[in-house]
């Protein structure tokens, strides 16, 4: 800017400055050159006067300052001022001599031969036909111009000097309302017209800016909003493993509080399986693996992102599949539970049958054979009849309607079918509480009853003792059933509702049992709107609440 | 912006993170097939040894980069010096778990396993590993001197099976070479433990600037 100003401003000066040069220099020249013509006219009028009166003598004795010639008719110099007259060639092809002898008066002017040096002459034709001459140097119009050159230099530099100090000051002046401009709201002084196209143009871009600014924090917050919500961890990374965004979920995860955004990632975990994930992610292969974090089990999923066909970056998603590990395990259980209890029954059959038909068995012994195929499959009934239970109550339907159940009799009469199981093992069942009446389904009620008291007998100890509670407990309908059996340890107390858990493997057989009572139980007790409790000690004892609320 | 330099400081970390991981990686190896008399755990554990020397030629090759191209001064410095300084010690603690890990197949071979006390130790030696590592990642000053501190615990543990060892060779001198097996990897912990409490000490130089006096 400043330079180019300093450019126009001293084109302009130095034009303007040789055009001014040139025009009065033409005028000079021209008024000197006048000027200097009828001084010589004068002093030409004046010698003619001295000569025409005194003759030489005249000539001899004035003292002029310009060269005086006294030229005789036929152009042979009578006399000179300043060079002998007889060294002098003749004179009458001379311009002015000619121009005199014809006109009276004649004029001439001749360069020397430098060209520096320009002599004016003036001749006058005396009365007798002489004619006398006076001439006078003067300076050409080079040697003018050449006498010029310093002060013209003189003059350029400070031109240079001030169209510097011009240029800085304009530039400056120029710049500032530009530079003071609030690029936020753009207003300009009244004094610079010019520059309202531009400020309407930085206007119309402001508008612009903010508008999509707007709409950048608007997609940044919507990503941030659904990105925070999430259960899973997310985190974005670039190619050096740096992270670029996160959510809460991973600090969660993770349980850090301190993720920078610029930090490498394995600073939130560097367990061999993350690093191979990001590692693979980031060569353009997804990655997938389990963290094992604190106990808890995550899946990690790294998605390259790409652009232009090369990796940019990668995106992580790690989700909390601790639970859905655990069912996983559960149903693997499960499956591997109920193809136990189902072949194990099957299998006895098969093989006695299969012994029966060989006719390997003597006919006496066919009886306790065949007892031993009918307590298998009365086995294998009870466990088809458990499970069709069971899946009855998922379906929470085929029971029948609600109608008035005394719980205390049903329990009474509970204690009574099972009266001979526990004489065997000398277990005294007593039975406490009132008739209690209760609005509910008189299959699942019973149900529940027999379970929970066949249980206390099962697995109690020879010449134990049931005590078994039917009745209202602070206001609430409850049944509670206590043993003084074998308990069940801390570690399994939680999955014994769970189906076809055992307790001791081991023995399930020797007790019998399906492994579904105390499932049927739970489910029983939620689908009659109940509540559960179960306490035990090892050895001490089990208690089995339940309160209907 | 951030410049060339910063960045190549940055991977420097990734890197060394990730060798910190490596040898968390080996120890736990070699302990855990000491602990399920399991040789798969052995040869992985010798796997990322090798891995681990690779990995501190790499950074070894970084950091010579960074000093000669861009010449360090300062904090700066500090953290390049001490990078090379701390992938030696990794790069040491790489060696002891394959060389535990080398005891531990001799060991499975001959049918034998070890004691709680070794596995206990063996815990405190990981722990020591894992927080000095830590300490690195998360710039925590008072993690690393924690683990300076906590050398003596592992210290302990060694002067412990020693007498112990000398007792139960006095009674059992069949096995013998089993015992010298045992005392062999409880040094190896001991040792082990030594390099973490380096590497924290390189943390806290790397933070501070100041090096700690006893080491």
């Amino acid at each position: 800017m400043t330079k180019k100003i300093f450019r126009s401003i001293i084109f302009g000066s130095v034009i303007t400055l040789i055009v001014s040069f040139v025009f009065i220099m033409g005028i000079l020249y021209e008024y000197f050159n006048n000027q200097l013509l009828s001084e010589l006219r004068n002093e030409a009028t004046l010698a003619e006067l001295g000569v025409e009166e005194y003759g030489v003598d005249y000539l001899e004795n004035i003292d002029l300052e310009n060269r005086v010639t006294w030229i005789d008719k036929d152009g042979t110099v009578l006399y000179d001022t300043t060079v002998d007259a007889a060294k002098l060639e003749n004179h009458a092809d001379r311009e002015e001599f000619k121009e005199a002898v014809e006109n009276g008066s004649g004029s001439s002017q001749r360069y020397s031969d430098t060209l520096a040096e320009k002599i004016v002459y003036y001749a006058l034709k005396l009365d007798d036909g002489t004619v006398i001459r006076i001439s006078s140097e003067q300076y050409s119009a080079w040697a003018l111009i050449a006498s010029m050159l310093d002060p013209l230099i003189f003059v350029f530099v400070i031109i240079v000097i001030i169209s510097i100090l011009l240029a800085n000051l304009l530039s400056k002046k120029i710049v500032k309302p530009l530079n003071e401009m609030n690029i936020e709201n753009p207003d300009i002084d009244a004094n610079y017209p010019e520059v309202m196209p531009l400020v309407k143009k930085i206007r119309k871009q402001h508008i612009l800016i903010e508008r999509q600014m707007t709409e950048l924090k608007k997609n940044e917050e919507e990503f941030r909003a659904i990105t925070s919500n999430m259960q899973e961890g997310f985190i974005i990374i670039d190619t050096k493993t740096l992270v670029l965004s996160f959510n809460n979920g991973i600090e969660k995860l993770f349980d850090v509080h301190d993720i920078k955004i610029g930090d490498s990632v394995f600073t939130i975990d560097r367990s061999e399986a993350f690093r191979d994930c990001v590692e693979s992610s980031l060569k353009g292969k997804r990655g997938e693996g389990q963290l094992k974090y604190n106990g808890k089990i995550y899946q990690l999923y790294a998605n390259p992102v790409f652009e232009d066909g090369n990796v940019r970056g990668s995106v992580l998603l790690i989700v909390d599949v601790t639970e859905k590990e655990k069912r996983e395990e559960l149903r693997r259980e499960f499956t591997s539970n109920v193809s136990h209890e189902l072949k194990t029954p099957l299998t006895s059959i098969f093989g006695i049958s299969e012994i029966i038909m060989n006719g390997i068995v003597k006919s006496d012994d066919i009886p306790k054979f065949a007892k031993d195929i009918h307590n298998e499959s009365g086995r294998l009934i009870t466990l088809v009849n458990d499970i069709i239970k069971l899946s009855k109550l998922d379906e929470g339907a085929g029971f029948g309607d609600k109608q008035p159940v005394d719980i205390f009799k049903m329990a009474q009469d509970t204690i009574t079918r099972l009266d001979s199981m526990a004489q065997e093992r000398n277990i005294t069942v007593k039975l406490t509480g009132e008739k209690t009446i209760m609005e509910s389904i008189p299959a699942v009620a019973d149900e529940i009853i027999h379970n929970v008291i066949e249980n206390a007998i099962k697995y109690n100890k020879e010449n134990g003792s049931v005590d078994v509670f039917a009745g209202k407990e602070n206001g609430w309908i409850t049944f509670r059933v206590k043993d003084t059996g074998i308990g069940i340890p801390d570690a399994d107390i939680n999955r014994v509702f769970e189906r076809f858990y055992r307790v001791d493997k081991s023995h399930s057989r020797k007790i019998g049992g399906t492994g579904l009572g105390l499932s049927i139980v739970k489910h029983g007790v939620s689908f009659l709107g109940g509540e559960l409790s179960i306490k035990s000690k090892v050895n001490e004892g089990t208690t089995i609440t339940i309160v209907f609320k | 912006m951030r410049n060339k330099f910063d960045q190549q400081l940055e991977m420097l970390h990734v890197e060394l993170i990730k060798m910190g991981a490596l040898c968390e990686d080996a120890v736990s190896s070699a302990i855990e097939a000491l602990e399920k008399n399991d040789i798969v755990s052995a040869d992985s554990a010798l796997d990322t040894d090798a891995e681990i020397d690779h990995k501190e030629r790499d950074i070894e090759r970084m950091c010579m980069k960074l000093l000669l191209q861009q010449q360090p001064v300062a904090t700066d410095l500090r953290i390049v010096s001490a990078a090379l300084k701390m992938i030696t010690d990794m790069e040491r603690v790489g060696d002891q778990a394959s060389d535990i890990a080398e005891i531990s197949r001799y060991i499975i071979e001959s049918g034998m396993s070890i004691n709680d006390d070794i596995r206990k130790m063996a815990k405190e030696a990981i722990k020591m590993v894992t927080d000095s590592v830590d300490s690195f990642v998360k710039k925590d000053l008072e993690l690393a001197r924690k683990v300076i501190a906590y050398d003596d615990v592992v210290d302990e543990w060694f002067a412990k099976l020693k007498s112990d060892v000398i007792e139960m060779i006095a009674k059992d001198s069949t096995n013998g070479e089993y015992y010298i097996d045992i005392i062999m990897i409880a040094k190896y912990l001991e040792r082990i433990g030594d390099h973490a409490t380096n590497i924290a000490e390189w943390v806290e130089y790397s933070i501070t600037g100041v090096r700690s006096k006893n080491n």
